[in-house]
């Protein structure tokens, strides 16, 4: 392959730190207290090694503290490796830290020129993009403010749109997509489309899987400072929820309920959920779930005195807190019955059309009059993940009919 | 060579970084950006009432005291603030350093280059304060001063690339060098006269670079004669020699700011 045609070369690149556990950095200190100068040295990368084409977007997910910041920062060169080479070729940019440099008394216009100075850009090259920075972000009629006056997501908007018409050819993200609201998230991703459609190259790193499966051409995954898997993003994806989400069950859900927090939970205690698992349609037990996956919960209780005309029943609240959707066997018009010995319960939910996030769930038993016996608040937690872009609370099922007059290209 | 690239890709953020520190010294102050004349002056009037009426001894033969120290604290303000506030340049600009990329060298260069910039301003006063005086400049000589100037900026700016890249890893230094640029300028023909340094010193003097600096501004601004050539040359020698070995130690260290930091 021609070297022109390789943006990136990572080649058996570790990287690790000393961790001091009590650390002087002046004579006196490293003298006098020479023992307290031990210090572990962490392996954070064990040497990885992948190329990145021209042109390509690829994506780094694995969990907190498995080395991919440490990867993007080697690629940034803000860090240098202790052995291995990494090669760029190409102008890079880095969506890393958004309004690096900003003064806060100077105005957003003058912020605009430091910021992107930061970046290497010359006079010249900030005056041909200004008035592009300054549309992206819709700041205009604040542009001769002082930065202090904005809010901060006016703040995190100039920076990013500094950030983005940098035009580089290398791009590196570290989570980004957080910034403002869900229009302007949207209009990030757009830009961040047509940037590639141009043939930048782009690093991301990012937990939410659904932004990387609409960018990417490639994720690799990196687990414990290697690379465990690299390739399609749909298929690696996969395995890392599979992995994840086996993680996952263990620490967060541990779907054992004895020692919950009492405050999230009330009634009189006839009853008790004791255990909560969630499994996918072929009975694998995961937390993390695809929009429009079928999801089964399987709830154990225990009962301690007979509970008559019992209603199940469980709610589903996303991460702002609002409530998605609940209901229970009273409203699904259940005939009644009573719960007399130990149990488990299983819920069904058919293609949950729910979008990305972390949601929530309360499972609870109650009377038929609605007197709680348990009622769990948020004891479970699941995320659901897509491919897709679409944004809100749920998936509305859709269909665009176009004019027939309308001419469909032959690509896409 | 690849350095030099770098940073004037870069030449903008310097010029940036050079406008903000500027701008933003002495932000909140009742005097604000006067105080860039106001501290030179107040030092001034300090040295020449010490040495002009009380340690007079050293002085005698020195007509115009104020003047003679005047040409000379002024250049000397910028290198000592190059190098002691310079050293910590880097420390103060953790934030950056730790999140973005650039060529690290462009913090200490914007540094020292405010501080130059400052000194250039004093320069207004020094003039203004020739004038009124009633001394008068020798043109010619004062046509020698930007070389002079760019020396001294030379020879700043190893300093204080070397001090700011070992701060870094060793945070005394800071506080080490406050003392060191003390005793520097005693050392140094700054509140006294190159020709009061006996015969047998001489020699130890010569090799420092401030000696020659400090004494071709006096020589310009005081003596109104054109400066000798071969000390100037050898300062640029000098200067030059600490701006190689500053940037080779600085690229050396600079690869583990991010982690020191």
């Amino acid at each position: 392959m021609a070297d022109n045609e390789i943006a990136i070369e990572v080649k058996d690149v570790a990287k690790s730190f000393k961790v001091y556990f009590d650390k002087g950095s002046q004579l006196k200190e490293r003298l006098l207290f020479f023992k307290r100068n031990k210090y572990e040295e962490r392996r954070v990368l064990k040497g990885i090694s992948f190329t990145v084409k021209r042109g390509e977007a690829i994506g780094l997910i694995g969990r907190n503290g498995c080395g991919k910041s440490t990867t993007l920062k080697l690629l940034t060169r803000i860090m240098y490796p202790d052995s291995g080479k990494i090669t760029m070729n190409g102008r890079v940019s880095s969506l890393i830290e958004l309004g690096a440099g900003f003064h806060p008394d100077m105005s957003g216009r003058e912020n605009i020129y430091t910021n992107a100075s930061i970046f290497g850009l010359t006079k010249k090259e900030i005056d041909a993009r200004l008035q592009d920075i300054i549309d992206f972000s819709e700041l205009e009629q604040f542009i001769d403010n002082p930065v202090r006056t904005y809010s901060s997501g006016m703040y995190m908007r100039l920076a990013f749109s500094v950030a983005i018409n940098v035009d580089a050819d290398i791009l590196l993200i570290d989570e980004i997509l957080a910034v403002g609201d869900a229009n302007f998230q949207a209009k990030c991703f757009a830009k961040l489309k047509e940037i590639k459609s141009h043939g930048t190259t782009i690093v991301i790193v990012s937990h939410s899987l659904g932004q990387i499966e609409q960018i990417c051409d490639r994720s690799i995954w990196i687990l414990d400072g290697l690379i465990r898997a690299d390739g399609d993003p749909k298929e690696v994806d996969l395995e890392y929820l599979d992995f994840m989400g086996n993680e996952m069950q263990k620490s967060m859900n541990t779907g054992n309920l004895t020692g919950a927090c009492e405050t999230e939970r009330h009634g009189n205690g006839n009853a008790r959920i004791e255990k909560v698992r969630a499994f996918n349609s072929d009975g694998e037990e995961q937390s993390v779930f695809r929009t429009g996956e079928k999801i089964v919960f399987k709830i154990d209780y225990s009962v301690r005195e007979k509970v008559f005309d019992a209603v199940f029943g469980l709610g589903v609240f996303n991460s702002n807190g609002v409530s998605c959707y609940g209901t229970n066997t009273r409203i699904d018009r259940f005939k009644l019955f009573n719960i007399e010995e130990d149990g488990t319960l299983e819920i069904v939910l058919e293609e949950v059309p729910l979008l990305p996030d972390l949601y929530s769930l309360d499972f609870t038993i109650e009377y038929g009059d609605g007197i709680p016996v348990d009622y769990c608040r948020h004891i479970f937690k699941i995320e659901i993940i897509s491919g897709i872009g679409d944004i809100g609370v749920a998936r509305i099922k859709h269909s665009f009919l176009l004019d027939e007059n309308i001419e469909k290209k032959d690509e896409k | 060579m690849s350095t030099i690239k770098e940073l004037y890709a870069y030449r903008q953020m310097i010029f940036s970084l050079v406008k903000k520190d500027l701008r933003g010294r002495y932000k909140g102050s009742v005097l604000g950006f006067m105080w860039t004349f106001i501290n030179p002056l107040l030092q001034l009037i300090v040295y020449s009432i010490v040495f002009g009426h009380f340690l007079t001894a050293v002085n005698e033969t020195v007509e115009n005291y104020s003047l003679h120290l005047f040409v000379a604290l002024i250049p000397w303000i910028f290198f000592s603030s190059s190098i002691t506030i310079g050293a910590a340049s880097i420390v103060a600009q953790k934030e950056l350093i730790k999140k973005i990329y650039f060529p690290r060298m462009v913090i200490p260069i914007s540094y020292v280059t405010s501080c130059f910039v400052n000194m250039l301003l004093c320069f207004i006063v020094i003039f203004a304060v020739i004038f009124v005086m009633g001394v008068g400049v020798n043109f010619l000589a004062v046509l020698t001063l930007p070389i002079i100037m760019i020396v001294e900026y030379i020879f700043a700016l190893g300093m204080s690339l070397l001090t700011s890249a070992i701060t870094v890893y060793f945070r005394d230094l800071e506080h080490i060098l406050s003392i060191v640029a003390m005793a520097w300028m005693y050392l140094t023909p700054v509140v006294y006269s190159k020709s009061v340094v006996p015969e047998k010193y001489r020699t130890l003097f010569n090799l420092n670079p401030m000696t020659h600096i400090i004494d071709c501004y006096r020589t310009v601004l005081y003596y109104k004669q054109v400066p000798d050539l071969s000390n100037l040359l050898m300062a640029a020698g000098l200067g030059v020699f600490f701006l190689i070995f500053g940037t080779l130690v600085f690229n050396k260290l600079q690869k583990h700011f991010a982690e020191e930091l």
